[in-house]
């Protein structure tokens, strides 16, 4: 999409996209040159050995990033016995079981830990959608003072580190009495700065006439944020969730620090007993990986025609 | 990806030291009237118990032994937490900011000591003096603060090891595999052999000295009166220079510098690293997870300049500022007893603190197996060992420390420069604790 393309309507950008796309494919198919591989900019093909060197790049960043997971979910499914850290390292368990995912079963509460974790992922997925979209609104759109030092303080926001205001934030969640609940773990996290700053630049990227001409047609504030703002930024929303999710569901250091007893913990925090003091099975860590990353690949796996979407709208629109 | 993350913990962890530090100071503040020389009262009501890291392996032995006081003393429950091993520190210091550290304790000598500062540990030497000639004179000392009187947890269990190495790659090198190096220099003659025979692709050792080792190595790491570090002393400055040797030969595994002992454990069982500090524990570990190397283990002693090899205590305090410190004290004396620890020791390859303990036949008799092999051996070096770790050293001071030797032993500092600093900043550091 070119930089200075107005879309006549944002409502119908989305859709124009993806049948602009839908038409390339189309009439794509059946032309055998395009089958060919991938053409230059000015409508050459590059030499055959370019395009092998780049599927070769390609291939070794895909075994980078996806060798340290295939390897954690072979140990995961390897049985007792068997060398896991042979080298160079042998991928097919000889003795597959699924035993040590059992075993994590076993030793602790892996699933009331992954109900407490979604209880919070889900959590702030909503207010962080909720609170990020008002507060990216306002921020984009209404005009008011100190709209910039607004801005600024969501910026610096982001610079302080966890680390160095946890100790004063817990002591703030004990005087709330929001200690060792999963509220508690929720409520630092509910309404993210850098959220905030992502909508507020999907906001601020629609064109403004549309609203203008809602204004016109007498719609106020509220109505020009839910039925026309949102439905625009439906990309970025799915990107805020995704990053709220991650965030919520990886986060270690907070819930460990809220939260004191076992039974509310969430599943990082649990999955950490699998390190023992003595006995560091890393079979059963590895199934512990597993099952915590799983969720995660599965939502991304469900939004991420949106999310790349998402990514456009902020970045590249301008 | 994991890497990273651990690199962002530890500025983490950096970050936290301050906010720890004058968390830990206010709160002295508000505590300064707890009473920490008595526990009087009557031996009933709940109280909260916290370990690390223990529940996935021993929870039976634990619900056992609870199970056990409950019924001794009536009309008392005991709720036990178990914490993650990883941010156990910080757990600590926040609960301790927020008021809401459990009754029993788990923790080490230098966890002791801020808590002990912040005047949230009990003095046992006031409190509870009777049990003191239950355990090992060197273990109940284990909590001595220097510059405070008393004794702020009771001694729990011991740990300590041998070198395994492995016997093939010694083989291989053209060392003998049933002379296993005993001394320093034999270790660090060992190490370079095997780096040139190798071509440099065997490392020996997979850790950079810690405290501990410079201890082992004859270092004074601290002044008596407990003041200031001073393991910056020529001995100290030796022992790096070996290392540094070690390292441009390829003696020392390339990423010794980021290994924690748990990758570097790795590291020997994928037997790219000839040898590795472990405990009768990991014998079981080898068998199961790298049998090919289990084939080829060898186990010799830690080699130490000192005549005492090194032990690591883990202790129970009792919070000064709980509401049921009668009860606290008697469930820590209990888990503490002769009789449980004997059983803990059972369960898994530690070693009581109690005194005779380590007479009797389970650490003395030899059964043939590998396993009690070790156990012996270690249980008779016990008898001599020290924690060389200072209660004072926290772990933001073992940070410093191990940037120094990182920046010694890659050149970019001369081991003198970087240790004499790293002494200056830990000072700092305890001034402002």
């Amino acid at each position: 999409m070119g930089a200075a393309t107005a879309h006549p309507a944002p409502r119908t950008g989305p859709d124009t996209e993806q049948a602009g796309r839908e038409g390339a494919r189309r009439s794509g198919s059946p032309g055998p040159r395009r089958l060919r591989g991938p053409a230059g900019e000015d409508g050459r093909r590059p030499p055959g050995w370019q395009t092998a060197l780049r599927y070769l790049l390609l291939l070794v960043v895909f075994a980078v990033m996806v060798g340290p997971f295939l390897w954690q979910l072979s140990t995961s499914l390897k049985g007792p016995g068997e060398d896991i850290y042979s080298y160079p390292p042998k991928l097919l368990p000889s003795d597959a079981t699924l035993d040590n995912y059992a075993g994590v079963a076993e030793i602790i509460p892996v699933w009331d830990y992954a109900l407490n974790s979604l209880a919070v992922a889900v959590g702030s997925v909503a207010t962080n959608l909720v609170g990020a979209s008002l507060a990216g609104y306002a921020l984009a759109r209404l005009r008011f003072r100190g709209r910039g030092v607004a801005v600024v303080v969501f910026v610096m926001a982001m610079l302080v580190p966890l680390e160095s205001i946890i100790i004063a934030q817990f002591t703030m969640a004990r005087a709330l009495h929001l200690n060792n609940t999963l509220l508690g773990v929720l409520l630092p996290g509910a309404v993210g700065a850098m959220n905030v700053l992502l909508m507020r630049n999907a906001f601020s990227h629609l064109p403004f006439e549309v609203e203008e001409a809602a204004l016109v047609d007498g719609a106020n504030v509220w109505q020009r944020f839910v039925r026309i703002a949102l439905p625009s930024v439906k990309g970025t929303l799915a990107v805020v969730a995704i990053f709220a999710f991650m965030a919520a569901w990886d986060d270690f250091l907070w819930p460990l620090i809220v939260l004191s007893d076992p039974a509310n913990f969430t599943l990082t925090v649990g999955l950490n007993y699998l390190h023992g003091t003595f006995a560091d099975d890393q079979r059963l860590v590895a199934a512990g990986t597993i099952i915590a990353v799983l969720p995660l690949i599965v939502m991304f796996a469900c939004l991420q025609r949106y999310f790349f979407r998402g990514v456009g709208e902020g970045a590249v629109k301008g | 990806m994991r890497k990273s993350r651990e690199a962002v913990r530890s500025s983490r962890a950096a970050a936290l030291a301050l906010v720890g530090a004058l968390a830990l100071s206010a709160c002295t503040v508000g505590t300064q009237n707890v009473d920490t020389t008595s526990a009087e009262g009557e031996v009933r009501g709940t109280i909260t118990f916290q370990t690390w890291s223990l529940r996935a392996a021993y929870r039976g032995y634990f619900e056992k032994l609870i199970d056990k006081f409950e019924k001794k003393y009536p009309g008392t429950h005991v709720k036990w937490v178990d914490q993650p091993a990883e941010g156990y520190a910080d757990k600590i210091s926040a609960d301790a900011a927020g008021g809401t550290l459990p009754d029993v304790v788990n923790v080490s000598p230098d966890l002791a000591a801020p808590l002990a500062k912040a005047h949230l540990a009990l003095d046992l030497d006031s409190a509870a003096p009777q049990y003191r000639d239950e355990y090992l004179p060197a273990a109940w000392k284990s909590t001595k603060i220097p510059g405070m009187k008393g004794t702020y947890a009771f001694p729990w269990y011991l740990n300590t090891g041998p070198l395994f190495y492995n016997k093939r790659l010694f083989d291989k090198a053209g060392l003998d595999p049933d002379d296993p190096p005993r001394t320093y220099d034999e270790l660090f003659d060992a190490a370079l052999t095997m780096a040139e025979r190798s071509g440099g692709k065997i490392a020996t050792l997979a850790n950079v000295p810690t405290i501990e080792d410079f201890g082992r190595y004859g270092v004074r790491v601290m002044n008596s009166s407990g003041t200031a570090f001073t393991f910056d002393e020529p001995k100290g400055v030796e022992l790096l220079k070996r290392y540094r040797k070690l390292y441009r030969a390829g003696a020392l595994d390339s990423q010794a510098f980021t290994s924690t002992p748990e990758q570097a454990g790795r590291k020997f069982m994928q037997q790219s690293v000839a040898m590795n500090p472990g405990s009768a524990l990991d014998l079981d570990k080898f068998k199961k997870d790298a049998p090919s190397l289990y084939e080829h283990i060898g186990i010799t002693d830690a080699p130490n300049n000192t005549g005492h090899p090194n032990m690591y205590v883990q202790g129970l305090m009792v919070n000064a500022a709980g509401d049921n410190k009668a009860t606290s004290v008697a469930f820590a004396h209990f888990v503490t007893n002769a009789e449980n620890q004997m059983a803990f020791a059972h369960e898994t390859t530690v070693f009581p603190s109690t005194k005779g303990a380590l007479d009797g036949d389970f650490f003395t008799e030899q059964d043939g197996t590998d396993k009690t092999r070790v156990r012996v051996a270690s249980a008779k070096s016990l008898e001599k060992a020290v924690n060389y770790t200072p209660v004072l050293l926290s772990d933001d001071m073992k940070t410093v420390l191990q940037n120094a030797v990182t920046r010694a032993l890659r050149g970019d500092e001369s081991p003198e420069k970087a240790l004499r600093r790293a002494a200056e900043e830990c000072n700092r550091l305890l001034q402002l604790g």
